[in-house]
């Protein structure tokens, strides 16, 4: 899947969205893997994301009931965790080497801060991979504003039009940017959604108004 | 997408949440139209069912437009739940497996829209140096894409001599993985996204993004592509050049596989 890999922004914004996730190869390594992705999603939810999701429910749709998403991961889950801050990636990539769970991490995000911190930890990078871009008919496309939002559900679940009318609820103060961002997470199933990223831009965008 | 017709209410909260805009409001009820629908469930899934009475809802709305007076439901509310899901027959079932986050390719046993990538490289071997990979998906964002389109963009990167991933549900609708031709029956189904996974010597970088280029004037949506390899030993990555010097511009953020797997590939093929 790429459905982290296109995230839109600014430097500025980016530097405040990380997704992590951990990945089993079936046929290799997938037996008794749930306990260690069990493991990997304790050890990120002790970081302080601002997301994270697993079987199809994100922090939002399972209630934020956690205990109850870790509980339900086997090794066919897709764990993951999402945060809006390179320290908490860097103590939790940290821990994840001292616990050598033998299951693939995967770091979506500024791939120059994500180098700096696998090196200060001692990790050489494996694979790495990088957009090259949106091509073709760019111009049916909307704004920058809406993509920025609409772009952090990989899969395309928060549509264009969901983030239009979250931002002018936001800018008619019918919501808070906080509560607009948590309604533009729900239909992002994964959980890769970054909720404080969509916070801030919301706020950014009544600011602009 | 259905809409029990008996059941809606017309309150419009599908309208915004629906990705490829396919839902309207007719004479005070939703539809959705059915070419443009993609079967992604996004609505269903989305806007929980209050389960009100039809009549009753409908009955206020009309009391509250006398004194001119609307009332807005909360954006992800469905309330007499109206939204039913139906069972799909191939090849509109391909809407649904491509579109759902959440539904199991019958294909390929998988969920998503492609395969692990690099993100297992570590243990796979799959992407070993000197190869390069390419995820290319069309319809994102938010536009979609019908196979038609797959088609165009699959033919032409065969032509270029790209190897396309056996385990990917596009190369399974392949007829024929040399000319990247798809099964006819499908070309007009719609579906959110879908992602060519192949791959490539170094060598041939130029020429996949020379085709990438010329092919994304052909097709009536847009491409997002990604390209992906095995770190060098010297933690450099062999595509940079290539890619800058093609007239793209790689993004700032991106994916970094760790290496934390176990066991290594490398460590399988000696135990072997």
């Amino acid at each position: 899947m790429t459905n982290t890999l296109h995230r839109q922004g600014t430097h500025e914004s980016l530097s405040r969205d990380y997704v992590i996730f951990v990945t089993v190869a079936k046929g290799i390594n997938h037996e008794g893997a749930g306990s260690k992705m069990q493991r990997f999603l304790r050890l990120a939810w002790e970081e302080g994301p601002v997301n994270i999701g697993t079987d199809k429910k994100n922090l939002i749709t399972a209630g934020g009931d956690v205990e109850k998403m870790i509980a339900g991961i086997t090794h066919k889950s897709h764990p993951t965790a999402v945060f809006d801050n390179p320290e908490a990636i860097r103590r939790l990539v940290r821990k994840l080497k001292q616990e050598d769970l033998g299951i693939s991490v995967t770091i979506s995000g500024l791939t120059d801060e994500v180098d700096e911190i696998l090196r200060s930890e001692g990790i050489v990078r494996h694979s790495i991979e990088h957009s090259i871009g949106i091509l073709g008919r760019t111009e049916r496309l909307p704004t920058r504003q809406i993509l920025e939002l609409s772009s952090m559900c990989g899969h395309g679940c928060v549509s264009h039009n969901h983030v239009r009318k979250m931002i002018d609820w936001t800018k008619m103060a019918k919501l808070t940017p906080k509560q607009a961002a948590t309604y533009l997470a729900r239909p992002c199933s994964c959980g890769a959604f970054n909720i404080a990223r969509a916070e801030a831009l919301l706020t950014n965008a009544i600011e602009m108004a | 997408m259905l809409i029990d017709r008996n059941k809606c209410v017309g309150c419009g909260n599908c309208i915004p949440i629906c990705t490829m805009g396919a839902i309207s409001v007719v004479k005070g009820r939703s539809q959705v139209n059915q070419d443009e629908c993609v079967e992604c469930n996004t609505c269903y899934r989305t806007l929980r069912s209050e389960g009100k009475n039809p009549h009753w809802v409908r009955g206020w709305r009309w009391l509250l437009r006398q004194f001119h007076l609307v009332y807005d439901a909360p954006p992800d509310v469905c309330p007499t739940g109206a939204l039913t899901p139906p069972k799909l027959e191939w090849p509109r079932s391909l809407r649904s497996d491509f579109s759902d986050p959440t539904t199991t390719h019958k294909s390929t046993g998988g969920g998503g829209r492609g395969t692990e990538e690099i993100k297992t490289n570590d243990v796979t071997g799959r992407l070993p140096r000197g190869k390069i990979g390419f995820a290319v998906e069309l319809g994102r964002p938010g536009l979609g894409t019908r196979f038609s389109d797959m088609q165009i963009v699959a033919m032409a990167l065969a032509k270029a001599g790209v190897y396309f991933e056996p385990n990917n549900p596009v190369t399974y609708l392949m007829t024929d993985t040399k000319t990247g031709m798809l099964r006819p029956e499908i070309l007009n189904e719609k579906v959110m996204s879908a992602i060519i996974e192949c791959r490539c010597d170094a060598a041939q970088v130029p020429e996949v993004l020379a085709t990438l280029k010329r092919v994304a004037g052909e097709v009536k949506t847009v491409i997002t592509a990604g390209i992906a390899a095995r770190c060098d030993p010297d933690d450099s990555v062999a595509y940079l050049e290539a890619a800058r010097a093609a007239g793209f511009t790689l993004s700032l953020n991106g994916k970094t596989n760790l290496g934390l797997g176990r066991p290594h590939f490398e460590e399988r093929q000696q135990a072997a």
